[in-house]
């Protein structure tokens, strides 16, 4: 795990540098002699992006002290199947909050109203999604 | 050279997958995917809110004198003590997922060394709405002071940058909430409940922090 904390420190670094460089030479360029805003904030927040997910990564890999079986030169190929997370095979929640969800987008396109009735269905499927594992046969 | 040939011709005829695990390897620990794809995903956010800052920082490139001029009528040091709270709410939230942490989901005492997770997201969520309540009566003020959303680029600017943090911390509202529901839908804490509520505070300290950007950006720099 410290290679791709590696890695995403030396990105963060390399967007950090290109904003600057960005800045830098925006205000040297004679069709500018100004800063232009959008591509050095992006590039700037791309660093954070990436110092973000670095600085986690750095914490998990403290805290816990694994390394990933890609770092492991004796590991095996089975060693890097694991968990991708839980899925529930039957649940119909997630499909509704997606739902809920173009219904808001559509009415924020067409006509404010549907937006209040997909809001109202994305909450509700929400919940249902976030409780199904803790109620019925899953109660615990 | 010659040995190592004749090993990869000995390995070619047998399996590569060892039978036995080497004595000492190191420990195979993955990160939780929650906390992974929660990460990943406030990295987008973070893109999401670089837009918008870009959107701010270049009409403000633009229109000099409008900037000027509608940011006289802000009330920094109102924003200030809302600011605070945003702040101080990111604290007791972190003191939740410490409760959360030794699995403890209820205070066993009155004294706040011994609340648990529930009373301080109960905590965190009252300060979060006191900010979203607040921002709501700065909203009411502004418009008073004729700067709406559709009044110029600086009321645009000012409106959709703060209302999509706002969208944001009312979004984190429901989540503590959910989380709070889980914990009180389960007669033992696990670390399944843990785990969201942990997430829930990545999410609820990435919110904080963009506003403390946006403070800064919107409320010092003018």
């Amino acid at each position: 795990m410290k290679t791709n904390t590696h890695l995403f420190w030396i990105l963060t670094a390399f967007f950090w540098g290109a904003s600057a460089l960005y800045t830098v030479w925006s205000l040297l360029d004679s069709f500018h002699g100004y800063v232009e805003w959008v591509g050095t904030l992006a590039l700037a927040l791309c660093g954070a992006l990436f110092a973000l997910i670095a600085f986690f990564l750095g914490r998990a890999h403290s805290a816990q002290g694994g390394e990933l079986p890609e770092d492991i030169q004796t590991a095996d190929i089975d060693d890097g199947d694991t968990e991708v997370g839980f899925y529930s095979p039957w649940s119909w929640w997630p499909m509704m909050v997606a739902a809920g969800a173009a219904l808001v987008f559509l009415g924020v396109a067409i006509g404010e109203w549907i937006a209040f009735i997909g809001a109202a269905l994305a909450f509700v499927c929400i919940v249902g999604w976030v409780f199904e594992y803790y109620r019925g046969y899953f109660g615990r | 050279m010659a040995k190592s040939r004749s090993i990869s011709a000995i390995m070619e005829t047998v399996t590569s997958t060892s039978l036995s695990h080497t004595v000492g390897a190191p420990v195979v620990n993955r990160p939780s995917v929650v906390a992974v794809g929660t990460i990943v995903w406030l990295g987008s956010e973070v893109m999401f809110f670089a837009g918008l800052f870009a959107i701010y920082f270049t009409l403000r490139s633009t229109s000099a004198g409008l900037w000027a001029f509608e940011t006289s009528k802000l009330d920094v040091w109102y924003a200030l003590g809302n600011t605070t709270i945003l702040v101080l709410s990111s604290f007791t939230c972190q003191f939740g997922v410490f409760a959360a942490e030794r699995l403890q989901a209820r205070a066993t005492g009155w004294k706040p060394t011994q609340w648990g997770m529930v009373e301080w997201f109960f905590l965190t969520y009252a300060m979060g709405a006191v900010f979203v309540i607040g921002q709501i009566f700065e909203y009411a003020n502004l418009v008073a002071e004729h700067i709406s959303i559709s009044s110029n680029s600086y009321g645009s600017a000012f409106y959709i940058t703060t209302g999509f943090h706002g969208l944001h911390v009312i979004g984190g509202l429901v989540a503590f909430i959910l989380v709070i529901g889980r914990a009180f839908s389960v007669k033992t804490f696990t670390h399944k409940e843990a785990m969201s509520a942990i997430v829930v505070s990545y999410y609820w300290h990435f919110v904080d922090v963009v506003w403390i950007g946006l403070f800064l950006v919107i409320y010092v720099l003018k």
